[in-house]
């Protein structure tokens, strides 16, 4: 069997002779990953071998596998809902939301470190063509405050939903821009609950390179969820799922 | 009589009644490149009017009432820059008949 290692001078050789391009490949596994990740992260959606998805899924898997934090273990602040510190894609859980952006692809961007590129980089490259496909049936760019599903492959989530969150820009948020993140999360709810899922996890979505002030998000955020769990009855369990310290407090000040 | 409702205006004259982009929405969605107007002749509350991509986001844009669509701005589908047009008869969205009255009054005034 292949060492990780090994692994990724596969997938790395792979990609590189897909692209015609003859580099040279570094022997250690951490040079050796970021090659990897920035070649898959810029590979358009096009269709790939049987022989590099299993060389793929079986280094995703024994990666991911290393860090797992599972949903059951988790303590709720209030009824049924959730804040959670790390890593999004180290979460097994129903489902977990991604801030993705209108072309819906995935970030192109090697080694960037927004959530759409770990999402699809620890997803594996199926993600992105599963986006694809949505992408093709529909023949127009996603819209801001929809939802769309898709398997979450190599990830130990079962699904991902794919929300598109407003950019702000100066910090101003405008009325429209509050009303389209609150759609972002709703319909995401609601995608989660018309596919049987129980629990969903959500980053801060448009919080990042989207620029929406965070604490002004999270107080949307928070009353989408509150309001939909009011009005529909719903039992789904939700985790606000962030990454700095900054994060945390702000869920945890609003949600206690 | 003129109300605002899904950042849209609403003007109504005798029965028909004209959306059209606000200012506030123009400035948050930038130039509009491409659009692509509803096919249904009728449409309900928070249903879609028109998709739009603009240079500032992408958006599905919702009807603030129910009603029968009688006309869209096609002209917008070939010139879609018209939806940034401060002038209304350029920057029009659809036009609906069988609109509730009530609903229609219920709407914030512009």
């Amino acid at each position: 069997m292949m060492t990780q290692t090994q692994r990724l001078h596969f997938l790395i050789s792979y990609m590189l002779q897909e692209q015609g391009i003859d580099k040279r490949i570094p022997e250690s596994f951490e040079e050796r990953y970021s090659m990897y990740r920035g070649l898959a992260n810029e590979r358009e959606a096009r269709p790939i071998s049987q022989e590099y998805l299993h060389v793929q899924d079986a280094f995703l898997q024994e990666e991911n596998a290393k860090n797992i934090t599972f949903f059951d273990d988790l303590e709720p602040v209030k009824d049924n809902l959730y804040i959670w510190q790390g890593d999004i894609t180290h979460l097994k859980i129903d489902g977990i939301v991604n801030a993705a952006n209108s072309e819906l692809l995935g970030c192109f961007i090697p080694n960037h470190n927004c959530i759409d590129n770990i999402i699809h980089t620890k997803a594996g490259l199926q993600l992105r063509l599963a986006c694809k496909k949505i992408m093709d049936e529909q023949k127009r760019k996603e819209a801001v405050g929809r939802a769309k599903v898709t398997k979450a492959y190599n990830l130990p989530s079962n699904y991902v939903i794919h929300t598109v969150g407003p950019v702000v820009k100066n910090n101003h948020v405008s009325l429209m821009k509050r009303e389209l993140l609150q759609k972002c999360y709703r319909a995401s709810l609601e995608k989660a609950e018309e596919y049987g899922m129980t629990e969903l996890a959500f980053c801060s979505i448009s919080t990042g390179v989207f620029g929406y002030p965070k604490k002004e998000a999270a107080t949307a955020a928070i009353e989408a969820v509150r309001d939909y769990i009011d009005e529909t009855q719903s039992e789904i369990k939700v985790v606000f799922n962030v990454f700095t310290d900054e994060d945390y407090d702000i869920y945890q000040e609003l949600l206690a | 009589m003129r109300k605002v409702a899904n950042y849209l205006w609403v003007e109504k004259s005798g029965d028909e009644y004209t959306l059209i982009m606000t200012p506030e929405l123009q400035d948050d969605i930038g130039t509009v490149g491409f659009v692509e107007f509803t096919k249904a002749e009728e449409v309900n509350k928070n249903d879609s009017l028109l998709e739009l991509e603009a240079s500032k986001t992408v958006l599905d844009l919702a009807s603030p009432l129910a009603g029968k669509v009688v006309a869209v701005n096609d002209k917008a589908s070939d010139e879609p820059t018209l939806l940034n047009s401060s002038k209304p008869e350029e920057s029009w969205v659809v036009k609906l008949t069988n609109v509730n009255e009530d609903e229609f009054n219920a709407l914030a005034d512009a």
